[in-house]
């Protein structure tokens, strides 16, 4: 059988027991080891739990994705290694499916974060024509996952939600990035707010 | 990027109680075969309603206790192929001599069961010969009625397995029922070789 790699990942930031029990979830969520902060090779993912701001965040290797384990997303400036932002209002078996996302090179927004932000963004973010025009691009199916991403759910959700599995899923939304000319996920997601 | 059309599927037979009683039967093997396997899509023997109300009151313990937490904490999604409620228990006669000869193949059953407690056994050529025979003595003896709504419950199955693979082609697909409907589905799913191509579990 070719059994799959565990995803290597750290913990850090927090006070030491929430770094041991957030270490003791992460050990019992399927697929994932838990390996040393600092540790050779690096690992994959640095789970970092934000107490108070971003100060003490390590730097780390150009192969490790961040998740930040946050109360809001308030952070005005994220470093360019965080590529997730993890509410602690989700349940826990949830950040199995950040830490895999991230881990893959995805971004990871909580849904509860990316309604939030893009509440507070849309009246701010001006509409390129063009890019309503290219709507039209879209495949049924590709509007279908537009859609979902509108409501800010993440990769797994919306193939949940489809019946997809979730590379699938992610092959839609890099065409979807392609023909609406943006390059992020939170691109996306104002273009799909707008044109509600 | 996909590099082929064709899905890979493979079955894996799940007993984990029987005329729903609890029996021994390692749920810990399960969900370790499912992470190592890690397939894109898993189908599993729950309706599609219950699983999108999250009700797993009457699901079977496999799914309630070892792939909806695997689902839950993975990338693997979880297809809902279940058309309606009834297991392979439901179908048994009500009374009569056939009733009584179908306890005494449950016995049996049973019996092998207890022989082949985890995912690895289960799907063994031991145990798929054997459990393959006495469900087929068992179902001669359930009314025609009984026999015709098992095969049409199976047939919906295979439909909405189908479905998956057309929806989502090219994916690793891993089908997870009950160990009695496993060589109903083989052949049925065999008739699909333009879709997909059947491996064993350990080779998906």
């Amino acid at each position: 059988m070719k059994v799959l790699s565990n995803i290597t990942i750290s913990i850090g930031g927090g006070r030491e027991l929430d770094n041991a029990a957030l270490s003791a979830l992460a050990a019992n969520l399927p697929g994932l080891r838990v390996v040393p902060l600092g540790s050779n090779p690096p690992p994959q993912v640095l789970v970092w739990d934000v107490r108070t701001d971003l100060e003490e965040l390590p730097v780390v290797s150009r192969d490790t994705a961040i998740l930040l384990l946050v109360e809001e997303a308030g952070l005005d400036s994220l470093p360019e290694a965080v590529t997730g932002l993890f509410s602690r209002d989700e349940p826990p078996a949830a950040l199995g499916v950040a830490i895999r996302q991230v881990a893959r090179g995805e971004q990871y927004l909580s849904p509860t974060f990316a309604i939030k932000i893009l509440q507070n963004h849309r009246t701010k973010t001006s509409f390129d024509e063009s890019q309503k025009s290219n709507f039209e691009l879209l495949t049924n199916r590709e509007r279908e996952v537009f859609d979902l991403l509108a409501q800010g759910l993440s990769n797994k959700a919306i193939a949940s939600r489809l019946y997809l599995s979730v590379r699938t899923v992610e092959g839609h939304l890099a065409n979807i990035y392609s023909r609406l000319g943006v390059h992020s996920r939170t691109e996306a997601m104002l273009i799909a707010v707008k044109d509600k | 990027m996909k590099t082929s059309s064709i899905t890979r599927l493979a079955i894996l037979g799940t007993m984990s109680e029987l005329h729903k009683q609890p029996i021994s039967y390692d749920l810990d093997s399960l969900k370790k075969v499912v992470v190592d396997v890690s397939p894109d899509l898993l189908c599993a023997e729950i309706t599609a309603d219950a699983w999108e109300r999250e009700d797993m009151s009457k699901a079977s313990l496999e799914v309630r206790d070892a792939l909806a937490p695997v689902i839950a904490s993975t990338d693997i999604v979880l297809i809902p192929i279940s058309p309606s409620l009834e297991q392979y228990a439901d179908f048994k006669p009500d009374f009569g001599w056939r009733q009584r000869l179908v306890r005494t193949f449950d016995r049996l059953l049973r019996w092998g069961q207890i022989q082949a407690d985890n995912v690895q056994a289960v799907n063994g050529m031991w145990f798929e010969t054997f459990c393959h025979t006495v469900c087929w003595f068992n179902e001669a003896l359930w009314t025609a009625e009984d026999r015709v709504a098992w095969e049409k419950q199976n047939e919906e199955m295979v439909s909405n397995i189908i479905h998956a693979v057309q929806r989502d082609a090219g994916r690793r697909l891993l089908v997870v029922v009950q160990c009695q409907r496993v060589h109903q589905l083989i052949p049925l799913l065999r008739a699909h070789d333009d879709l997909l191509k059947l491996v064993d579990y350990q080779e998906l």
